[in-house]
């Protein structure tokens, strides 16, 4: 149908350049910047942080601030010209016909306002619409977004919901007015997999059924696979390269694409067989950038012409445009890692060898206090939060445990419970022989030296007014590991090691892009020369080049020091990667245990299966299993009789009387090797016979 | 088949205040021939159609070029547009046909599909005829066989049922009464990768029906 009918772009960019007005001067966020989105079609644009996506989307609903103004270009929405409306016209816009939604949730609902009026004043302030007659349009439409209980979210003020539900609500709230246009700003990065998955499901349908153009603002790679019909990818303001999805998986022509592909650990792919290759360098500043190409000093392929002359975008013959003077001579397969990627060798661990870390039955509960005058005198029923319940495992020397799960599974307690910043409720876990049961004031000094941690968030663990250098040596003074007078030249040397170099010593943290903190932040948890590092999610707030350089260190250190190492993140393909041994948590319940490799193939868990399924790959030629987890994980407080992942799990009616025993009684522990154990009711020979997840389409797209 | 699968979605639209001349310049870039006027909220209160931009020679002759140019740029989407009491429009849970009827009842190209007045569609005389291409198959490859058959229950049955029986599969189909003709209805079926003469000599074989034009589409 749409085929045979050609209609106007819903929106159409045509060298377009945003600028800021600043101290002395003005810069230019985005520049030559062209492209249209037709209806019902979602435009994907990726790149780097810094690169001007979100310059870009906030130039369409002018919403740049004060000193930022479209400088040259033009937006047409719908044939009209967006740069300068202002006042009344512009508010209309945006209201009825463009819609936004954003990174945060949080930050896009009014926290003293129930949903159900905030949501409705949509309508009844665009519309006029009548109070009841709005309310029940909100209801119907919250109920297409897959909300569930939809009448009773309503009466709810934002924080009694979890972050996916408020995403959901913020979605629901943009397509109440039916909008022809929907920006979406990186909707999913804060969300979980399970939930990314059904929001970005949600986003795909709704994208057929009300017809609506949608630009799409991601850097995740996996998810622009899954939502985009075409793709842009932009760098340091510009957009190098523009194409059909399958084309710029395929065939990415411009080096930057390549280079970003390259960067990525695909689905199955381990640090034995592949490696991932960070670009060189960073984006250059937008009052620095190149005279010639912008990417031409991160590019492998530079040659004089790209130093001289800015390329223009245009289009190749098989239909993708690219800003690349060479894009049909660079071949890809061409190319070779820079000198100073060193490519790890002989990453193949024996996980039989001496354990460091022995976990048996390891359980910390954390009580609840109750509000009422019995709880309060201390006569009341004591409840508790079990956020580790019976975790066992151990750690061979020089290997990685992974550990992935949805938030609030116990992930973080468990590590935080072994370093002793939580004490330990019951249970047993030795390291080095030592007990680490108790508290941390009890331990001694060169046992709380052997363990360290590297936090997710690098800017709220680091003093902002101590340099880098007094970061670094301060676990050292404090542990006595290097003589005083021999500390400077011990942290200069691990900063070399971490590619950051001496002059970084005396910066302070503000003086750093988040990729360098992450490596300070390293870089101190292995001053003391630890023999077990605990990672917490250490890449998931960094870009994707600046990812796989940490990865790459990370895996340098691990063989140089034989450092072993406990590696949280909500990235399967990253912990795939990573990991020698990858543990599945649900709700503090350690549900499948054993070598990565097994974890990633049948016999899977229900659950780890579940989580393999909503991964983002990025690669759109893929073929996934669907299923959707149902609901969001149970409270803690008070966890789910018999199996826990019972409520949720699409398995258990392949057991008799639909999986009663799931609700009843705690499942055995299938023993599928020596190494790999599943938490499950369902005997091995069903597990065996779970297809595949996640299956590479024979057929060329 | 209803007016919300096969309306536009999101049709350009203009406010009230829209200079004409403005108005007129999104039709021609566009290349659209109507174009709602709605106000805040998306309510609807005209349409402009391309007939509704032409001014009468004879209004302008008596005018000198100054006044001309004065008009022009005085005028506005509210001076030129159909007003909405005049307008017909539709709501999106309709069934095409019902759309079609209204259509030719009012003589129009064009309905506006609204909800509680808020413009969420526009349906056009082009959109009827898309839905018309898609019904017969459209340029899809096959062999397009028209059937005249008696009036009474079942004879489209028998048509169904002897091209089931050889395993092929009917990709479109329609029916209507056989112009000039009581008392016979002319089916049409396209059949898709199919030997023409083998359909035919099927098609034949039912007593009481008529193969009375055969065609075969390529792509």
């Amino acid at each position: 149908m749409t085929e045979l009918k050609k209609t106007p772009p819903v929106l159409k960019l045509e060298d377009v350049a945003v600028a800021y007005k600043v101290r002395g001067g003005e810069i230019e966020a985005v520049q030559h910047v062209s492209f249209e989105i037709n209806r019902g079609e979602t435009l994907g644009i990726v790149g780097e942080s810094g690169c001007g996506k979100s310059t870009l989307a906030w130039a369409v609903l002018n919403f740049l601030g004060n000193n930022g103004y479209v400088k040259r270009g033009s937006i047409k929405f719908q044939g009209q010209e967006l740069v300068g409306v202002t006042g009344e016209n512009l508010r209309r816009l945006r209201g009825d016909q463009i819609a936004m939604v954003y990174q945060d949730p949080m930050q896009a609902l009014n926290p003293s306002m129930r949903l159900g009026d905030q949501m409705s004043e949509v309508l009844t302030v665009h519309r006029g619409m009548k109070k009841t007659e709005a309310e029940q349009r909100c209801m119907e439409m919250l109920d297409r977004v897959y909300m569930p209980d939809a009448a009773n979210v309503m009466k709810r003020y934002p924080h009694q919901i979890s972050g996916g539900q408020q995403q959901r609500v913020v979605i629901a709230m943009a397509l109440l007015n039916d909008p022809a246009l929907l920006i979406m700003d990186e909707p999913t990065t804060a969300l979980d997999v399970t939930v990314e998955a059904a929001v970005l499901d949600l986003i795909a349908d709704l994208r057929r059924e009300f017809d609506t153009a949608i630009m799409y603002i991601t850097h995740n790679l996996g998810v622009v696979a899954r939502v985009s019909t075409r793709v842009a990818v932009m760098y340091a303001g510009e957009l190098v390269e523009r194409a059909t999805v399958e084309e710029i998986y395929k065939n990415p022509r411009h080096p930057y694409t390549q280079g970003l592909i390259r960067c990525v650990p695909k689905l199955g792919a381990d640090k034995a067989r592949s490696v991932l290759y960070p670009i060189r360098g960073r984006v250059p500043p937008p009052n620095n950038r190149p005279v010639g190409c912008v990417f031409g000093p991160r590019c492998a392929f530079i040659q004089e012409r790209c130093r001289d002359q800015r390329p223009q975008l245009r289009q190749l013959p098989d239909g993708s445009w690219v800003r690349c003077h060479f894009a049909e001579k660079i071949d890809p397969s061409s190319w070779t890692p820079y000198d100073e990627i060193k490519t790890p060798e002989n990453l193949q661990r024996d996980l039989a060898g001496e354990p460091i870390l022995e976990v048996k039955d390891l359980k910390k509960y954390y009580e609840v206090r109750g509000s009422s005058l019995k709880d309060v005198i201390g006569l009341g029923e004591k409840r508790y939060v079990k956020a580790v319940e019976n975790a066992s495992f151990q750690l061979t020397r020089g290997t990685t445990l992974g550990v992935v799960g949805e938030s609030g599974c116990g992930k973080s307690t468990l590590i935080k419970t072994i370093i002793g910043l939580e004490d330990t409720t019951s249970g047993e876990a030795h390291f080095l022989g030592f007990d680490i049961t108790n508290s941390i004031k009890d331990r001694d000094r060169s046992l709380i030296q052997e363990l360290q941690m590297v936090f997710q968030n690098p800017d709220s663990t680091m003093n902002p007014s101590y340099t880098v250098g007094q970061q670094i040596s301060r676990p050292m003074q404090h542990f006595k590991t290097v003589p005083k007078d021999q500390i400077r030249a011990e942290v200069i040397k691990l900063l070399d090691a971490m590619r950051l170099g001496a002059n970084y010593y005396n910066r302070l943290p503000r003086q750093l892009s988040g990729g360098e903190k992450q490596r300070v932040g390293i870089a101190r948890a292995l001053a003391s020369h630890p023999d077990l590092v605990l990672c917490d999610e250490p890449v998931s707030a960094l870009d994707v080049s600046v990812q796989a350089a940490i990865l790459n260190l990370l895996l340098e250190i691990q063989q140089e020091y034989n450092t072993t190492l406990v590696f949280i993140a909500h990235d399967l393909s990253v912990v795939r990667f990573f990991s020698d041994q990858v543990a599945v948590m649900y709700l503090g319940q350690v549900m499948e245990i054993g070598p990565a490799e097994d974890i990633y193939a049948p016999p899977y868990h229900p659950y780890s299966e579940a989580l393999l399924s909503a991964v983002p790959i990025p690669d759109p030629t893929v073929k996934q299993k669907y299923i959707r987890l149902e609901g969001s994980v149970p409270s803690a407080i008070n966890p789910p009789d018999g199996c826990r992942f019972h409520t949720r799990c699409p398995r258990r009616n392949l057991l008799p009387d639909g999986g009663k025993i799931c609700e009843t009684e705690i499942p055995p522990w299938r023993e599928i090797s020596a190494e790999h154990r599943i938490f499950c009711h369902l005997p091995i020979e069903i597990l065996r016979d779970f297809a595949p997840v996640v299956t590479q389409s024979t057929e060329e797209i | 088949m209803l007016v919300k699968d096969y309306m536009t979605r999101h049709p350009i639209m203009v406010t009230p205040e829209t200079p004409a001349s403005k108005a007129q310049r999104l039709m021609i870039e566009n290349q659209i021939r109507h174009l709602p006027v709605v106000g805040s909220g998306k309510r609807l209160q005209g349409l402009i159609t391309r007939e509704r931009l032409r001014v009468p020679p004879t209004d302008l002759g008596s005018l000198n070029i100054w006044e001309i140019s004065r008009l022009l740029s005085d005028l506005q989407a509210k001076d030129v547009m159909i007003k909405r009491i005049d307008l017909v429009t539709i709501a999106p849970d309709i069934s095409l046909e019902h759309a079609a009827h209204i259509m030719i009842q009012n003589k129009v190209g064009c309905l506006p599909v609204v909800e509680d007045e808020i413009v969420v569609g526009i349906i056009s005389e082009v959109d009827m005829l898309a839905e018309l291409f898609e019904l017969l198959g459209g340029n899809v490859a096959g062999v397009r066989v028209t059937i005249r058959v008696p009036d009474q229950i079942g004879e489209f049955a028998k048509i169904t049922s002897a091209i089931a029986a050889k395993n092929w599969g009917i990709y479109a189909s329609g029916g209507v009464p056989a112009p000039k003709m009581p008392g016979f209805w002319d089916v049409v079926v396209k059949v898709r990768e199919v030997p023409r003469d083998d359909l035919v000599a099927v098609l034949k074989s039912i007593s009481g029906h008529k193969v009375i034009d055969v065609r075969e589409c390529t792509d």
